[in-house]
């Protein structure tokens, strides 16, 4: 989890991820975001993030990342 | 038959009392199946076969992309045992190719279909161009070909549906009527908003009971929808089309004038006519994902094509975008970048980081540019819309190391409204391409928007254009109502104004609701015959 917050905070350091639950639901990170996001968590948890994972739910908070990371790690 | 049609009201009054009088519940969708062929055949029968084709094909090739799946779970299964962790890999990536050939060759055939009908001709006439420049005697033949009602709303609709079984994101429809009744549900044929498979398929299919305020709801939204289409887009249409029928004849300020008008009146049509689609899916119980949100109140040109044809951008977001910036081209192209020594700088970095995005993202934007039309001018538009968003993603430390410089405060009010301003100057120079006849007469549009401007020639010519004192009296009356409506709607993103309205006084609901209905009944526009202009959008 800390090495998520990490990733999240250097790229966008004016967002409060550690409250945010609707991340994507209020655009707080576009699709930009998301891309750089997804390239730089592959690589730290060495996942393979497809885009039929890219659905809000599983980005809207750091904690909903953590358990597609996980999911993707079990995998 | 057209939405705003006497026509379409007694089809939607009639489907609706046999919808809900309907005495099989579990074949209640059934009706709206009928109802929606019925639709489509009013358009003309020989534009059947093409949706015919696309929903079987869609249908057969679903299927088969689930049976590859399924298949090789069960061969997966079996072998689990005597399998080791290679030859797994390798089945599951054999597979994996098996299934993205099968996807591909559906897509191939129904974006085929659509890109012949629709760009065939504009090739031709462009290689014929080409051709005549080197002197070769070659000429493609044009060919008068007809478009089907809502084939890019159909086939992207579809073929959304065929990637998402492929991504094994939903499982595939198996009885082909339902869906049949997925690609061609009428109140969206004509113009979208373009649904993902899981968000509205089972919304279709459930039988929905009567509900008064669903009812309500769905009215008040025709209503509005009304309201702009008739109101405001189908009167300000006739001066846009008077300057566009003989656009060199126009000066600088009458084209100004004309894109500021054509910025109203798109909106107000294409808004309208989905409030209205909306509108009558409401009243049935399935809910339509919206297609607007008050798009000229955007703060950047990204933010505007995320309130503006919401469901095309998401579209192509998820099925476009998201695939190109994700493959390995990509990400590879921008691994590669930060490896070197002008990747290792601060600048660098950034450059790495964005740029191969911003190439996606022009990608997708040169699609929505195609997508608007068979015209080098909408190749200009999609570059210039796709541009900006590219420059201003790469300028961005620049632009925020000036705003600190200047100590510009960015959430301050004044600031939100220059960001406005600027991005709508932006939208409107995008408009340009979509109302002038070419790209030559597009460029010449913005010369002469700078160097020949003057009012009295405008006035002149404005006060010509097919529209009295009265009509743009009526214009900006209704304009102010939608702005009003807007704002509102802008500050209180979490109801609607309905339900807003709902919570008021019964004498003031009904005398909202009243004056809405009159003033579309007297001041709508009905044209000859009363068959209204067709919507904008119809066409594409």
């Amino acid at each position: 989890m800390d090495e998520l917050m990490e990733i999240l905070e250097e790229l966008r350091p004016d967002v409060d991820f550690e409250n945010e639950t609707a991340l994507i639901d209020d655009g707080v990170l576009d699709s930009f975001d998301i891309v750089a996001l997804v390239g730089e968590l592959n690589d730290a948890f060495d996942i393979e993030i497809k885009p039929n994972n890219l659905v809000p739910e599983n980005f809207n908070s750091a904690k909903a990342m953590m358990a597609l990371i996980e999911q993707l790690q079990d995998e | 038959m057209n939405y705003t049609s006497l026509n379409f009201i007694l089809f939607v009054a009639l489907t609706v009392l046999v919808y809900f009088l309907f005495p099989l519940k579990k074949q209640k969708w059934t009706v709206l199946l009928v109802a929606s062929y019925v639709f489509y055949l009013f358009a003309g029968y020989k534009y059947v076969a093409f949706i015919l084709f696309t929903t079987v094909s869609t249908y057969l090739f679903a299927l088969w992309i689930n049976r590859i799946g399924v298949k090789s779970k069960e061969t997966l299964k079996l072998n689990k045992q005597t399998w080791d962790r290679d030859k797994k890999k390798k089945f599951k990536n054999s597979i994996k190719h098996r299934k993205r050939l099968v996807m591909a060759l559906v897509l191939l055939v129904n974006f085929g279909i659509l890109a012949f009908l629709k760009y065939y001709n504009f090739f031709a006439g462009s290689l014929n161009d080409v051709m005549g420049v080197f002197g070769i005697g070659f000429s493609a033949p044009t060919l008068k070909l007809f478009l089907p009602l809502g084939i890019s709303f159909y086939t992207f609709q579809s073929m959304g549906y065929i990637v998402d079984v492929y991504r094994e994101k939903v499982a595939p429809e198996k009885n082909i009527a339902k869906l049949a009744l997925f690609v061609s549900f009428f109140p969206q044929i004509i113009q979208g908003p373009i649904s993902f498979y899981d968000q509205l398929a089972h919304q279709l299919y459930e039988p929905h009971k009567f509900d008064f305020t669903r009812f309500k709801y769905g009215m008040e939204l025709i209503l509005w929808g009304f309201f702009k289409k008739l109101i405001i887009a189908d009167r300000a249409v006739v001066a846009i089309n008077t300057v566009t029928a003989d656009y060199a004849a126009y000066n600088g300020t009458t084209l100004t004038f004309t894109i500021l008008l054509y910025a109203l009146q798109l909106y107000a049509d294409f808004s309208g006519g989905i409030d209205i689609s909306r509108g009558v899916a409401q009243i049935f119980g399935i809910d339509m994902v919206d297609n607007f949100k008050r798009p000229y109140f955007a703060k950047s040109i990204n933010d505007y094509w995320r309130r503006w044809h919401i469901t095309l951008g998401a579209w192509l977001k998820n099925y476009l975008f998201y695939p190109l910036a994700m493959s390995n081209l990509f990400i590879n192209a921008s691994k590669k970048m930060k490896g070197t020594k002008f990747g290792s700088t601060k600048a660098g970095a950034h450059i790495a980081k964005v740029l191969p995005t911003s190439i996606a993202s022009l990608i997708v934007f040169l699609v929505v540019g195609i997508w608007h039309g068979a015209n080098w001018k909408y190749v200009a538009f999609g570059i210039w819309n796709g541009g900006i968003i590219m420059i201003s993603i790469l300028l961005k430390p620049i632009f925020d190391w000036v705003l600190a410089k200047l100590k510009i405060n960015a959430q301050s009010f004044a600031y939100g409204v220059f960001q406005m301003l600027r991005t709508f100057l932006v939208v409107l120079v995008g408009y340009v391409f979509d109302v002038a006849p070419n790209f030559a007469q597009a460029m010449n549009t913005f010369k002469l928007a700078f160097v020949d401007q003057s009012f009295s020639v405008g006035w002149s010519q404005i006060s010509e254009l097919g529209l009295d004192k009265f009509d743009y009296a009526i214009i900006i009356f209704a304009m102010i109502v939608v702005f009003v409506a807007s704002v509102i709607q802008e500050r209180h993103s979490s109801t609607t104004i309905r339900e807003m309205l709902d919570r008021k006084p019964f004498a003031l609901r009904g005398l909202v609701i009243f004056a809405g209905l009159m003033l579309v009944l007297v001041f709508g526009i009905y044209g000859p015959g009363y068959d209204p202009a067709a919507f904008v959008y119809m066409q594409f």
